[in-house]
């Protein structure tokens, strides 16, 4: 199998605007790699560059070793799932799975027959072959443009957002579906999404774009719990954050002066006293500290950070339950509780501790 | 409808307002059903009538019953030969339209400058609405002895000397092909338009070429559009009565031109109905056939892309008991059009050249192979815009000659035949006859279309499919059927050559523009608004003047423009219908153009052409580019 790398891809449009500023990738063979971003960020002309659809206007792309920068995209091996499908309206699914082989010119009738069948079983619609594209249901297209991709057997997989087009409950089950796939054959996968939580729960690893560029690369995990840049951090799941000025850093941790609030994290290499700074806290590392009820404003000790407040609003998430707290000098924390884990409801005086452990600095 | 039928459920007190309601949907739709009705199917049925009524030498005629008109017709080899060549005419027309217009369209369609489309559309779309007579005049001046290709052809030496390229049967073909490619590419266009772009890339991104892709791909998803697109222009070229007449000589007298020196020349008007109802009938055959085997619609014919494909099921199960003639007929038509029509044979040789010259490129590699398409591609398309513009560009250049003759190039400039026009009482009492007649024709065309799109739309009725082709029948009529037939009822009625009898014709020939312009803004609104309007109290008449109208208003002026410009610029009905009595631009054009060729002709045309622009302008501004 093989995998895909690109080495400084840059794009302009004729018209002067730089949708893609030069990112570098290497993605590894087998590898599900999602690319994800708010809408305009270059996440679809990346992954057009890869398929062939933009040329690039500086750098590589190359697909199992091969230079492809400049190849058209009819000879770079690439299946595509679109974002509507862009199933062909004036043929039968069976059709519509053949064409690549067709295409290719490399299969006898029968083993585009054989293929075509093996596919349909893949994709869990053994028996759809001489339908046409609009009396299959959405979920059904998804599955059959697929296919339909994977059918000439591509070097990649090129997704462009093929599930936002579905509703939330197959949106959820065609995730899981396209990562079983995706294994199964261990298919070199790159998926482009605006939706965080897709991102999080199927890719190897996610690279978060932002205007153009990668801000960060890496597992889901990592990427969520050590977030590069507020942006990051923002961008992926919801985070309370504080923007202030460090004022010491000791033992790896910091202490950050944040208009009157003084916060502990974990520090991160290069972070100098005097640098301006933002100190994320995700809403479930939080918890409710029944003991410290000294009343007092919140303090920084003992490497944990306690902050006093009333919960005016809670809301239900199914597994969890969100409540917001605010505090006398007006902040609002987002705190993230596992449901049924306490009867807390909204204007009750409260006390919410985080350890300097759970905290994290990025750069303002 | 939803309200209609919720206050008629509702008990014993509504119903008297519930039936007020059914029958005002009646009286809603008895206004454009008697325009329709009485003065547009009366007519036609009376031209019926009347080929059968006995011919009396000297331009009288008797009330009786009498076959001898389509004996006369139908026996003569002249006659048949003559309407064999009409529809040859048609045949060729198209499928030359077809080929020039095709690769405009697609460029137009997949275009990425929208500045750069608004501007050729533009182009296309003005050139369309001038009147025949001077496009036909343009091409006069292009291919007549001392004109632009024979001084050209002198000049680069290809000709020892001056040649005249008309009338003739080719000089025919390539004015018919000028006047009528348009059509072809803006039906062309609008279906390629609606082909989602994702689809290419996905056939792309499954290794198909731009070649195969084109085949599998785009040429099957647009085969409704080249249909309708083809259809449409063999039904305009088989009713055309100008370019025969100007550009062809006395061997390409066509079933209209026959038509016409019939009622005016010979004043037989038996045998001119018996001749109208044969080309009648050649028009719904080739339609029977058309909707028959494709699945072009008559709406798709009158410019509305809604091709019926929920019909799909009905046609398979009467297919059960018909399939063995159709199949048979449609195998006896193929074979008829593979044998006789030359042009066939051209496309297959067109399609060779372009395979050879596939397997020439694909020795080299992709890259090069889409630059040379790419080339060659743009070349056509500047070819055939220059084509499409040139003609009208040269009548401008000829306007400001200096001297006393049609020369080209100019000898100079001047505008002294600009100023003969605006001082020639002639000239301007027919400009001022072209432009009332035209604004009273629009004011009718948009009332009868309007409230039939309306009451088409708003209420359920019994036989709506049948009212709604009655909407765009008209213009599938060819003109000077049109023009005959209303002569023939005009003179009974006793008001023929009038303006009136002009401004009704016109009315109803060209209500098909605002009905569908007007059916499609209807359809775009979002009924919620009118709903919302109500649920604020305001009553159905408010709702309609505050709500619809605004929201309705540029398909309304759009519609009224188009009526508008096309019956400035129509010159058969109005021919017909004036007996000689009434004078209007384009007649006085065509008038002139019989005896001698002042320059004045030109600077009519250009003022006209101007009118023209600035109207297609306004109506461009005016919907945001309804051609997009």
């Amino acid at each position: 199998m093989s995998g895909i790398s690109l080495e400084g891809v840059t794009k302009q449009y004729p018209g002067g605007v730089l949708a893609v500023k030069g990112v570098d990738i290497d993605i590894e063979s087998g590898e599900f790699v999602t690319l994800v971003g708010p809408s305009g960020c270059g996440k679809t002309t990346t992954l057009r560059t890869i398929a062939g659809f933009e040329m690039p206007t500086d750098g590589a792309v190359r697909i199992d070793e091969d230079e492809v920068t400049d190849a058209p995209p009819y000879e770079r091996d690439t299946g595509m799932v679109f974002q509507d499908f862009a199933l062909f309206p004036h043929m039968t699914i069976y059709e519509n799975i053949a064409y690549g082989m067709e295409a290719a010119g490399e299969y006898t009738d029968e083993e585009i027959d054989a293929r075509v069948e093996e596919m349909l079983e893949l994709v869990e619609l053994p028996g759809v072959a001489d339908r046409t594209p609009d009396q299959l249901s959405g979920g059904q297209q998804q599955r059959i443009a697929l296919a339909r991709a994977l059918a000439p057997r591509p070097k990649a997989l090129l997704l462009d957002e093929p599930l936002a087009s579905l509703d939330k409950k197959l949106r959820e089950q065609m995730q899981v579906e396209l990562r079983r796939i995706q294994q199964e054959i261990g298919i070199t996968t790159v998926f482009v999404t605006h939706n965080q939580e897709e991102a999080l729960t199927m890719s190897d690893r996610l690279a978060v774009m932002n205007d153009g560029k990668f801000e960060q690369v890496g597992p889901p995990e990592e990427v969520y719990n050590d977030p590069d840049s507020r942006f990051v951090a923002d961008f992926l799941g919801t985070a309370n954050i504080f923007d202030g000025t460090v004022t010491a850093v000791d033992d790896g941790y910091a202490t950050v002066d944040c208009e009157g609030l003084t916060l502990r994290s974990k520090s991160r290499p290069g972070v100098e006293p005097g640098a301006d700074v933002s100190v994320i806290v995700r809403p479930e590392r939080f918890r409710f500290d029944s003991a410290s009820a000294d009343g007092g404003t919140s303090t920084a000790t003992a490497d944990v950070n306690v902050f006093e407040g009333e919960i005016t609003f809670k809301r239900h998430l199914g597994s969890s339950v969100e409540l917001r707290v605010e505090t006398p000098d007006g902040r609002e924390l987002v705190v993230v509780r596992r449901s049924g884990m306490d009867k807390r409801s909204p204007g009750d005086r409260v006390t919410v501790a985080v350890d300097a452990e759970e905290c994290r600095i990025v750069e303002a | 409808m939803a309200t209609e039928t919720s206050t008629s459920d509702d008990g014993a007190p509504e119903t008297g307002r519930a039936g007020l309601k059914a029958n005002a949907k009646w009286y809603i739709l008895s206004y454009p059903l008697a325009w329709l009705v009485a003065i547009f199917l009366v007519p036609l049925g009376m031209l019926v009538v009347f080929s059968f009524w006995v011919n009396i030498p000297g331009g009288q005629y008797e009330m009786g019953f009498t076959l001898e008109n389509y004996t006369r017709f139908l026996t003569s080899s002249l006659y048949l030969g003559q309407l064999w060549l009409t529809i040859e005419l048609a045949l060729v027309t198209a499928v030359v339209s077809l080929l020039l217009g095709y690769p405009m369209a697609y460029y137009l369609a997949r275009m990425n400058r929208p500045w750069l489309r608004s501007l050729l559309l533009l182009t296309i779309i003005s050139s369309l609405w001038v009147t025949y007579v001077i496009r036909a005049y343009a091409w006069q001046v292009i291919l007549a002895s001392g004109g632009v290709l024979s001084s050209v052809g002198v000049a680069t030496g290809i000709l020892s000397e001056p040649q005249s390229f008309y009338p003739g049967y080719w000089g025919l073909v390539v004015g018919m092909v000028y006047v009528f490619v348009p059509f072809m590419i803006l039906t062309l266009y609008s279906s390629i338009r609606t082909i989602d772009g994702e689809l290419l890339e996905a056939s792309k991104n499954l290794g198909a070429g731009p070649a195969r892709t084109f085949r599998r791909v785009t040429l099957p998803l647009s085969k409704n559009g080249i249909m309708s697109g083809t259809a449409l222009v063999f039904i305009l070229a088989l009713g055309s009565y100008v370019l025969p007449r100007l550009l062809g000589s006395s061997a390409e007298r066509t079933l209209p031109v026959l038509i016409e020196q019939q009622i005016m020349s010979e004043s037989n008007y038996p045998f001119g109905a018996a001749m109208s109802i044969g080309l009648i009938v050649v028009v719904l055959v080739f339609l029977w056939v058309m909707i028959r085997f494709t699945n072009v619609t008559t709406a798709s014919l009158g410019g509305s892309e809604a091709i019926a494909t929920d019909d799909d099921d009905d046609d398979s199960v009467a297919d059960g008991g018909s399939s063995g003639i159709g199949a048979g007929l449609a195998g006896r038509l193929w074979s008829a059009i593979g044998n006789a029509a030359s042009s066939i044979g051209l496309t297959r040789a067109l399609g060779r050249i372009a395979q050879a010259g596939n397997s020439l490129v694909t020795t080299v590699d992709s890259k090069t192979r889409e630059a040379v398409i790419w080339v060659t591609f743009r070349l056509y398309v500047v070819a055939v815009m220059v084509f499409i513009a040139a003609p009208l560009g040269i009548i401008i250049a000829v306007s400001f000659t200096p001297e006393q003759f049609l020369t080209f190039p100019p000898g100079g400039f001047s505008m002294q035949w600009y100023a003969e026009f605006f001082t020639d009482p002639s000239w301007i009492g027919a400009l001022l006859n072209s432009l009332g007649i035209a604004a009273a024709a629009a004011l009718l065309s948009t009332t009868i279309g309007g409230v039939l799109a309306f009451a088409l739309d708003r209420f359920d009725y019994r036989g709506a499919a049948i009212f709604g082709t009655l909407g765009v029948l008209p213009i599938l009529v060819p003109p000077v059927i049109i023009g005959v037939a209303f002569l023939v009822f005009f003179l009974e009625m006793g008001f023929a050559g009038s303006r009136t009898s002009i401004i009704v014709a016109h009315g109803i020939f060209y209500a098909p523009f605002p009905f569908i312009l007007i059916t499609q803004g209807l359809s775009e609104i979002d009924r919620t608004y009118e709903e919302a309007a109500m649920n604020l109290g305001a009553s159905p008449i408010r709702t309609i003047r505050t709500i619809t109208y605004p929201l309705l208003r540029a398909n309304v002026i759009s519609g009224a423009l188009f009526a508008f410009i096309l019956s400035l610029n129509e010159y058969i009905i109005a021919w017909l219908l004036s007996l000689f009595l009434v004078d209007t631009i384009p007649i006085q054009i065509f008038n002139q153009l019989r005896y001698s060729y002042p320059p004045t002709i030109a600077a009519a045309s250009v003022v006209f052409i101007g009118l023209t622009v600035v109207v297609m302008t306004a109506i461009d501004r005016m919907s945001g580019g309804i051609w997009e």
